[in-house]
């Protein structure tokens, strides 16, 4: 293949192609540095390094126009359409602000292997494959790309018990589920003959459960379902979805707080695109099969992450169980089929992302001032009284929980709402009943928060360093995102709208 | 074939059929050898290495019957991986050279008899599956030519490269991004760069140093 031929504004994966080749130049860049007499420290430039080369990706994103494109390329594998378009700049987005906001972290920690950006990125870019994969080898390479990262950057900590337990743990819950998937596509493959999405779909669209036909040909589907459903353990095993849930509050508790952020901000909003394209665009007419799965899982997860949340002293597996419980609103969005649940499952998975962007930003910026300065993980007793020390940080604080919480005058209210309408128009009026209940035992810890933040009856408070400008301005902006979308929903649902409307295939 | 002049002359192709056969007959040989010597060699070691000559007289049974993609597989993974690591736990674990020609002389009749009943079994599947060729005797009879080699002529290895290298080249730039990843994974995780008093042997300074030198009483 010479130049010509190879077009890259063709190729359209410009993006990742980018991001892949900046990875390997920073690799040596870094190494070539670092092996150097002084032992120069250069994690904080690495950040920069890697915001600035998310921000050339996001750049590139919007340059090449690729919104407009609908294509398929990669002997069919890669496929480029406003929907990937859009995660992927929402990611990028996410992930430049998390590493924004783990820069003081990672110094204060002594975290200083220049590797801890590079594997970000490693994440990253498996992320962006996996949004825009279009066959399931290219999901599973995608994944392993990520999740390997992600074992790496839980267990970064080297001189802590926990870090490194947690790690382990990961890496082998994660390694199990990534041979479920395997077993499940390997099963898909064998009786379809494809691996592909779009021949799925081409292949099943005849098939309904109310289909006559199917009654007079006697077609077997239970090795499909059976494929399908490990398919689908192993996607609920890294979304963390409640029978499936138990390594999150152990790895999440004992990972350092930099890489927790980035696990439970950025790549949720990724497999569910995943799951999106698998089983609204690939299996949508087994629908009426895999919905009562997804059913008893969801209600079981919001059952979990409400009561679950109750017994933590502890920030972190606070917001662990508060996440799981999301997971569980959003995947009742995604059992109703109908267009306007997908359309509030995307509006719901992206104000949960920037939600838990704005929760964990504030989570890093509190840093106290005390004897152990290696203390990481943080007591709920630790932002005892910060409404007298730092006023407008708790009223944010408090306003991203009430939001989350599902409180009126926060866009959390509005998603929180159409995610139980949606289940209500659906006929799911159970499901709904129980999730409106598990929804209002977990307002109790985060009401418990807010009770810390402000009413707790001492007389000596904590002192906290003071914020960069410039993290405090993120902070701010996230808080009157959060006000304004109050105020004009419309943005967020037309976007939403016009996601579901291109990405759907019927 | 390059340098070969069709139509092929009987006597080009009974050289070749000479030279595979003799070759299959070699490896196979080999194979039954060493995997007998696997079961029956004392010393573990040994045995492993033994389980590599069998593994790499497989392989070049599965190359002469051209399928060398399983081949290399066959190299890589099983002498590469599996049989390297078993190598080292031999070694690591240190195991004394034990008498255990009197354990096998006890075990060998139920050994023989479950080794018996596979033969059987093989036999009996043989004598279902293959017929005689009915034509052997008669005027019919060919010689056995090889007619996918003069068909085909790219090779399992390239096929698998062709479409490799074309349709899945992204999935293939993945799977290396992947392993960088596990480089650089075991990298942050094993290395240790903190230590900053490390002892060191300075073998200049040993070698400089004579008994004048020394501190005298």
């Amino acid at each position: 293949m010479t130049l010509e031929t190879l077009l890259f504004k063709e190729i359209n994966i410009f993006p990742e192609l980018f991001l892949g080749i900046s990875i390997v130049y920073l690799t040596l860049h870094s190494t070539f540095i670092s092996i150097n007499k002084h032992y120069i420290l250069i994690q904080n430039s690495l950040v920069s390094l890697g915001v600035l080369i998310l921000l050339l990706v996001c750049y590139l994103l919007l340059n090449n126009q690729l919104d407009l494109l609908n294509v398929t390329n990669f002997n069919n594998s890669i496929v480029n359409d406003y929907f990937s378009f859009s995660t992927k700049l929402i990611i990028c987005f996410l992930s430049l602000s998390c590493l924004l906001m783990i820069q003081q972290y990672l110094a204060d920690q002594k975290l200083n292997h220049f590797e801890y950006v590079i594997l970000l990125l490693f994440s990253i870019l498996g992320l962006f494959i996996l949004i825009s994969s279009n066959d399931l080898l290219t999901a599973y390479l995608a994944i392993e790309l990520q999740s390997l990262s992600f074992y790496v950057l839980a267990a970064f900590k080297k001189n802590s018990t926990f870090s490194i337990e947690s790690g382990i743990k990961y890496f082998i819950l994660g390694s199990f589920s990534s041979c479920l998937f395997l077993l499940g596509s390997s099963l898909l493959y064998g009786l379809t003959g494809t691996i592909n999405f779009e021949d799925f779909k081409d292949l099943f669209l005849w098939f309904f459960q109310s289909n006559t036909v199917l009654t007079t040909l006697n077609f077997d589907v239970t090795l499909i379902l059976m494929a399908m459903m490990f398919i689908l353990i192993s996607l609920f095993f890294k979304l963390a979805i409640a029978p499936f849930h138990v390594w999150a509050p152990d790895v999440y508790e004992g990972s350092p707080s930099a890489s927790t952020f980035f696990f439970s901000v950025v790549p949720k909003l990724s497999i569910f695109v995943l799951l999106f394209r698998l089983f609204y665009f690939s299996f949508y007419s087994f629908f009426d099969y895999w919905r009562y799965f997804v059913v008893i899982f969801l209600v079981f997860t919001v059952i979990v992450g409400s009561f679950g949340g109750l017994e933590q002293r502890k920030l972190k597996s606070l917001l662990v169980y508060s996440s799981i419980s999301h997971m569980g609103y959003s995947l009742i969005a995604f059992t109703t089929g109908t267009f306007e649940g997908i359309q509030i499952l995307f509006s719901y998975l992206i104000i949960y992302s920037f939600s838990g962007l704005c929760v964990w930003s504030i989570f890093m910026l509190t840093r106290l001032k005390n004897n152990y300065k290696n203390k990481q993980n943080k007591d709920l007793t630790d932002l005892v009284l910060l409404g007298k020390s730092n006023k407008m940080l708790a009223i944010f604080f408090t306003t991203v929980l009430f939001s989350i919480a599902g409180f009126p005058p926060m866009i959390g209210f509005i998603v929180k709402i159409t995610v139980f309408l949606s289940a209500i128009e659906a006929s799911m009026y159970f499901v709904a009943l129980l999730s409106i209940l598990g929804s209002v035992i977990a307002t109790f810890y985060y009401i418990r928060i807010v009770k810390i933040l402000f009413f707790e009856k001492l007389l000596i408070g904590k002192l906290y360093y003071p914020i960069n400008t410039s993290k405090s301005i993120l902070v701010v902006l996230l808080f009157f995102l959060f006000l304004f979308l109050f105020i004009n929903p419309t943005l967020l649902f037309l976007f939403s709208y016009k996601l579901t409307l291109i990405s759907l295939p019927m | 074939m390059p340098g070969v002049q069709f139509p092929l002359s009987l006597e080009y192709i009974t050289n070749i059929l000479m030279l595979t056969n003799s070759l299959f007959y070699l490896f196979s040989n080999v194979l039954i050898i060493s995997s007998f010597m696997v079961i029956f060699v004392q010393n573990a070691v040994y045995s492993v290495l033994f389980l590599v000559l069998s593994f790499i007289s497989a392989a070049s049974l599965l190359f002469l019957l051209e399928c060398e993609f399983i081949a290399f597989m066959f190299i890589i993974i099983y002498v590469g991986a599996i049989a390297v690591l078993f190598l080292f736990v031999v070694m690591m674990l240190d195991i004394k050279v034990l008498n255990i020609s009197k354990d096998s002389l006890k075990y060998f009749p139920f050994g023989s008899f479950i080794g018996l009943v596979f033969l059987v079994e093989i036999l009996i599947l043989v004598q279902e599956s293959f017929q005689l060729n009915p034509y052997q005797l008669h005027d019919f009879f060919n010689f056995y030519v090889n007619w996918y080699d003069k068909i085909d002529a790219v090779s399992e290895i390239e096929a698998i490269g062709q479409v490799l290298y074309t349709h899945y080249v992204l999935q293939f730039l993945v799977a290396g991004n992947i392993l960088l990843l596990a480089t650089v994974g075991v990298v942050v995780l094993t290395v240790n760069t903190n230590i900053v008093n490390l002892k060191n042997q300075i073998i200049f300074k040993q070698l400089a140093r004579n008994y004048k030198n020394v501190l005298l009483f």
